[in-house]
C-alpha cells in the first residue's frame, strides 16, 4: 500500500497537493496548497479514509512558518503527515475542526504557542497560557531567560 | 437563578493534578462545561529547544510523572529517526519491559485513585501497596523511582542488575493474584456498579472523530492498539491482545484498564525469558559524543565538533497508558533539535468533555473524569 500512496494522492487532490515526500513509518508527508486546506482535509477523510486527527503542530522556520497535522487511518492501519508553508506575515490557514472536532484544542494551542491563526475556528483563545498573554513562546524570536520583560508586556483583561 | 457556572479546580480532589473544570449546572444537571488547562505549563517543548538531544529525556521524566520510562521510550524513538540512529536488539526489549512496567505503575496509580473517587477507600491502599513493587524494580535499575532519565539515543544507560529478572517474575507473580482480588474488591461491591455503570458514555464513531485514544476508545469496542496496529521497539515479536469492552462507560473503562494489566504481565513475562537468553550490548557501538551522554561510549567525535550530520525528522507515536502518544521531531543539523511536539493522550481525552460529561450530574463528574484518567503533566507539557 505505501507505494501506491503517491499514485492515489495525487488522483484524488490533483494540484491541490504539490508532492508526497517519503517519511519513513508513514505513507508520506503530503505538501499540500494551503489555500486549498479544506478541500484537502475533506478529501482527506472522506476519500481516502483518514478518519483520525492526531496532532496538529507548528513550526517557525523565521522566513516563514509550516503547519502540519499528523493522520490516522484505522482502515490502513497508517499515520500520514500532512504540511504546509505560510508565510511570515499574518500566517493564517483554514480551520479543520468541522471536518475533524479533534482539531480544536490543537489548533487553540498551535495559535497561541507558534502564532498561526485559524479562519473559522469556532473557539479560539488561550488554553495553556493566561487570557492577555500577548507572546506566542515557541516563536524563534522568544528567547529564553528574559523573564523580567514577561511582567511589563502582559496586559490585564 | 438555579443556572449557574462552578469551579471544579483547580484545588479540588477530583482533578488528581492542577486544572480546572468549569461546570455550567442548573440544580444537579450539568448542562456544559470548559476544562481550563495549562496550570502545569512548563514549556517543555521550548525547553527542549535549547537542550541537547539526550539532555531533553530529563524533560520526559517530569512529563508525565506516573510514566516516565513510557514518554522517555516516545521521544527517543523519534529523535533515533530523526538522528538516523539504531539501538542494539536488547535495548529495545529492556525498553519494551521498561514500557510495560510503567504501564503497570501507572494503571495501579489510575486504580488507587479511581476507586477512592468512588468511595471505596481500602482499595486505595492495595494500588498503592502494589504499585510500590514496581517501583522498586524501576530503582533496582534505573537508580530513581520518578525520575529515571534511563533511556538514551542509541540504547538504554546502563544494563539490568544481576538477578533483576529473578526479582521482576516475582513481582508479576505477586501482581497477577492481585488483579483478582481489585475485581473482586470492586465488581462485587454494590457501590461501585451505582457510580459506575452507564456513566460517561462515549461512543466510537464519536471518540474517533475528537481523538479520544487508549482505553477510552478500547471501552467503546474499539480494537485500536498501537503496540498492535503499528508496532515498534519489540512489540511484533511478543504475543499478546488488545484489551477491548464494549460498554462504553465507566465500568468499561475499568474492565479494560484491568484487562490490560494482566496482558501487560504476559509481555513482561515473555521479554524476560528474552532478556535472560540473550545478553549483549545495550548501546549502539558508535554514537556521536555531541549528543550529550555522560555514559555513553566515546565515539570518535568530541563535544562540539558536529560536522555534516545528516538532517532528519522523526515521528514516533506508542501506545502510552493513557493513549495513544506521538512525538515529533525535527533535526535541522544543529545540537539542538530544532522543534519537539508532542502529542499527549490526556490533552486529546480531556478535550472532548463535552461529549462524555454534558447531561450527567455533578456528582457523576469525579467517578466519570477517574476513568479518564487524567495526567496533567503530560496535557500541559
Amino acid at each position: 500500500m505505501e507505494a501506491e500512496f503517491p499514485a492515489l494522492v495525487s488522483a484524488r487532490l490533483g494540484d491541490r497537493v504539490a508532492a508526497v515526500e517519503v517519511f519513513p513509518g508513514t505513507l508520506g508527508r503530503v505538501r499540500f496548497r494551503a489555500d486549498a486546506a479544506l478541500d484537502v482535509f475533506r478529501s482527506m477523510r472522506d476519500d481516502l479514509a483518514f478518519d483520525h486527527l492526531s496532532m496538529i503542530g507548528g513550526i517557525d522556520w523565521v522566513d516563514h512558518r509550516e503547519v502540519f497535522y499528523v493522520l490516522w487511518s484505522d482502515a490502513r492501519r497508517a499515520y500520514v503527515i500532512l504540511s504546509t508553508d505560510l508565510p511570515a506575515e499574518n500566517p493564517h490557514i483554514e480551520s479543520a475542526t468541522c471536518i475533524w472536532p479533534a482539531a480544536n484544542w490543537h489548533e487553540r494551542e498551535t495559535w497561541e504557542m507558534v502564532d498561526i491563526h485559524f479562519d473559522h475556528h469556532p473557539d479560539l483563545r488561550h488554553l495553556l497560557m493566561p487570557d492577555g498573554y500577548v507572546f506566542h513562546p515557541l516563536l524563534r524570536s522568544f528567547k529564553l531567560h528574559e523573564p523580567e520583560e514577561l511582567e511589563v508586556k502582559t496586559r490585564n483583561v | 437563578m438555579s443556572e449557574m457556572w462552578i469551579n471544579m479546580g483547580p484545588q479540588h480532589p477530583m482533578t488528581h493534578g492542577l486544572w480546572n473544570l468549569r461546570v455550567h449546572v442548573d440544580g444537579e444537571m450539568v448542562l456544559d462545561v470548559d476544562p481550563e488547562m495549562g496550570y502545569l505549563h512548563r514549556g517543555i517543548e521550548k525547553i527542549s529547544e535549547d537542550r541537547h538531544y539526550n539532555e531533553v529525556v530529563t524533560l520526559m521524566d517530569r512529563c508525565c510523572y506516573v510514566a516516565g520510562l513510557a514518554w522517555e521510550h516516545l521521544y527517543i524513538l523519534s529523535a533515533e529517526q530523526a538522528l538516523g540512529i539504531r539501538p542494539p536488539e536488547r535495548a529495545e526489549w529492556i525498553r519494551m519491559m521498561s514500557e510495560e512496567f510503567q504501564r503497570l505503575g501507572s494503571h495501579l496509580m489510575w486504580y488507587a485513585a479511581f476507586v477512592q473517587d468512588i468511595g471505596l477507600m481500602a482499595p486505595f491502599l492495595y494500588g498503592m501497596r502494589d504499585r510500590d513493587l514496581v517501583l522498586d524494580l524501576f530503582q533496582s535499575y534505573t537508580g530513581a523511582r520518578m525520575t529515571y532519565e534511563y533511556m538514551r539515543v542509541g540504547g538504554v544507560r546502563n544494563d539490568l542488575p544481576n538477578g533483576f529478572t529473578d526479582q521482576a517474575r516475582k513481582v508479576c507473580d505477586w501482581l497477577i493474584d492481585r488483579f483478582e482480588e481489585y475485581d473482586r474488591l470492586c465488581l462485587a461491591s454494590a457501590i461501585f456498579h451505582k457510580r459506575c455503570d452507564g456513566l460517561g458514555k462515549m461512543s466510537r464513531a464519536d471518540c474517533v472523530a475528537y481523538g479520544v485514544t487508549g482505553p477510552m476508545l478500547r471501552s467503546a469496542g474499539s480494537k485500536r492498539d498501537l503496540r498492535k496496529d503499528r508496532p515498534y521497539s519489540a512489540y511484533d515479536r511478543v504475543e499478546f491482545d488488545a484489551a477491548t469492552a464494549d460498554g462504553a462507560d465507566v465500568t468499561a473503562r475499568y474492565l479494560v484498564r484491568m484487562e490490560e494489566m494482566r496482558q501487560s504481565v504476559r509481555i513482561i513475562r515473555q521479554a524476560l525469558d528474552w532478556l535472560d537468553k540473550n545478553p549483549g550490548p545495550v548501546m549502539a557501538a558508535r554514537v556521536p559524543r555531541w549528543l550529550g551522554a555522560p555514559y555513553a561510549p566515546i565515539g570518535n567525535e568530541g563535544y562540539l565538533l558536529k560536522r555534516n550530520y545528516p538532517k532528519g525528522l522523526g515521528l514516533s507515536a506508542i501506545e502510552e497508558p493513557h493513549g495513544e502518544a506521538q512525538a515529533y521531531i525535527v533535526n535541522d543539523g544543529g545540537e539542538h533539535p530544532y522543534r519537539v511536539k508532542f502529542r499527549s493522550p490526556v490533552f486529546a481525552n480531556i478535550s472532548a468533555a463535552k461529549k462524555y460529561l454534558v447531561g450527567y450530574r455533578i456528582a457523576d463528574i469525579p467517578p466519570i473524569m477517574g476513568s479518564v484518567d487524567v495526567c496533567v503533566g503530560e496535557c500541559d507539557r
